[in-house]
């Protein structure tokens, strides 16, 4: 295995109307894990922990080999971080902000900033306050990328943005990307965005995480298998069943534990299997969290 | 947060940024200032007492637009986040903002400050009014630290808008309360500069609270567990 680059054991910390409850995180080196949640769920939360913007109540937090939040600033030499709420001066230039960050950086990488100003089609001239919001969460990605960061930090810089935008963003982002082997953090709940820039997937709700594993390993767990049970038939008790639908006679089940045995075992049983779909990374997110909640109500 | 030493390379630069920031208002108050001074040159009575309302005005307002745009806007504005993802520690931030706030304030406060004290000394002057002169532009700079401290800590536009208010009254309240201190009442009209011990305790009783509003500002700071 890599070394890791965040591991986060037992963490906490409580708010009077929200609490971060025992999250134990580990990502390796060159993994692009995306963090999933509802709004309000703890993803900022964890984040600005991960920063050293935050100190927690209880647990440890290393990341880049940095206690945090002891080392911060250290570990945010090699850390380039954009979140949603995040805004740049709007009376200055993308030029001084370059500069600006350069004076920070020693590891600035002045050729790359300018390939990415024509990636990104931004002139390094213009004043913050005359950019579009599309244009400003670029310039907030060309700034964190040209510092050359081991780890990239993402809080939701999507929100906000029209589709058109979102998808050249994205798009960016993505090829950029594939240019580096860095380690990314990627937190938003549009989970179409995750599914199609993650390697590892983490799941947050309520200030739990309910789930962290690679993303391929997930889809492939989760399935929707469509029944027909005969009336001389009954539904088997089935591994990993977490919701069930339809009706009695057409069930639809979903299962986060899905065996190609499972077939075998219902047509053994005299039950038709119609179909078994595949789950997208969304349908995944909700029916977990929707049977973690029946589990565990407010 | 971060108990290493201050990294002054990154204080400088964050200096620099408010400065670069806030220069074009900075710059324009100075010749708004001088201006009033100048005018104090007429003679004439009203017109001097208009134009040191004018420069007082001045002072405190480029201290108070100060502190507010590098503090309570910084946070209002959501460009916070942008500065605390750079290598630097909240004891960094700390300083950056107090230099910051009372370097730049100097900049206006020093020439305008050096003026009226050199107004005072001309001949024909009342020259017996430069230790009031010197307590009350003393008594400025606490003001503004108050507010600067006030927009650090609290990190409230309200709270700071009350600092403000504070300030810009017991700036009054103070200035007449110093103005009938015996040993500066019995001087201040006269020909001649008399540094009493009253007027010594005063200015160093201003000058002891702003080191301690400073030193306050850092331990409360560091005592801090969250910043964003």
């Amino acid at each position: 295995m890599n070394q890791l680059c965040i591991r986060m054991e037992g963490v906490s910390k409580r708010y009077p109307h929200f609490s971060l409850d025992g999250i134990n995180l580990e990502l390796p080196e060159g993994r692009v894990l995306g963090f999933i949640g509802a709004n309000g769920a703890g993803k900022s939360t964890t984040i600005r922990i991960l920063m050293g913007l935050v100190r927690q109540d209880s647990g440890s937090v290393r990341v880049l080999g940095h206690d945090m939040p002891a080392e911060q600033t250290a570990a945010r030499r090699h850390i380039g971080f954009v979140s949603e709420d995040m805004r740049l001066y709007g009376a200055a230039t993308l030029a001084w902000h370059m500069q600006f960050v350069a004076s920070m950086f020693p590891r600035w990488n002045q050729p790359y900033a300018d390939s990415l100003l024509r990636r990104f089609d931004l002139k390094p001239q213009q004043k913050i306050k005359g950019l579009s919001h599309g244009q400003r969460v670029k310039a907030a990605l060309l700034l964190a990328l040209a510092r050359q960061p081991r780890l990239l930090i993402l809080d939701e810089p999507t929100t906000g943005l029209d589709p058109v935008a979102r998808r050249e963003v994205l798009d960016e982002l993505m090829s950029v990307l594939l240019d580096e082997g860095r380690t990314i953090f990627f937190s938003s709940h549009n989970t179409l965005e995750v599914e199609q820039i993650s390697d590892h997937i983490a799941f947050i709700d309520r200030g739990r995480l309910i789930a962290l594993e690679e993303k391929e390993d997930l889809l492939d767990r989760w399935r929707r298998v469509r029944l027909l049970v005969p009336p001389s038939a009954a539904l088997p008790q089935l591994p990993g069943v977490v919701q069930v639908a339809g009706s009695e006679r057409l069930p639809v089940l979903t299962t986060s534990q899905f065996d190609p045995a499972v077939v075998s075992l219902c047509q053994d049983r005299g039950l038709t299997v119609q179909a078994v779909d595949p789950m997208t990374l969304e349908e995944i997110f909700v029916a977990n969290v929707q049977s973690r909640r029946e589990l565990q109500p407010a | 947060m971060n108990r290493a030493s201050i990294n002054y390379a990154v204080v400088r630069h964050l200096i620099l940024k408010d400065w670069y920031l806030n220069r074009g208002v900075i710059l324009g108050s100075i010749p708004i200032g001088l201006g009033a001074l100048g005018l104090v040159l007429t003679g004439k009575p009203v017109t001097f007492i208009l134009c040191i309302i004018l420069l007082c005005m001045v002072i405190v307002g480029i201290g108070a637009q100060l502190a507010m745009v590098t503090t309570i806007n910084e946070r209002k504005e959501q460009t916070l986040a942008f500065v605390m993802s750079l290598p630097l520690s909240w004891r960094e931030y700390t300083a950056a903002k107090i230099l910051a706030n009372l370097i730049i304030f100097l900049i206006v406060w020093l020439p305008l400050t050096a003026g009226a004290l050199g107004l005072l000394l001309l001949p024909g002057a009342t020259h017996g009014l430069l230790p009031f002169a010197a307590i009350m532009a003393a008594e400025m700079l606490l003001t503004n630290t108050l507010i600067v401290v006030a927009g650090i800590i609290t990190e409230s536009q309200a709270w700071t808008t009350a600092g403000i208010f504070c300030s810009s009254l017991g700036i009054n309240v103070l200035g007449y309360v110093f103005a009938h201190v015996p040993g500066i009442a019995t001087y201040m009209w006269g020909p001649r500069v008399h540094w009493t011990p009253a007027a010594w305790t005063i200015l160093a009783g201003e000058l002891l609270t702003v080191a301690l509003l400073l030193a306050m500002t850092f331990y409360i700071q560091s005592r801090k567990t969250d910043f964003l």
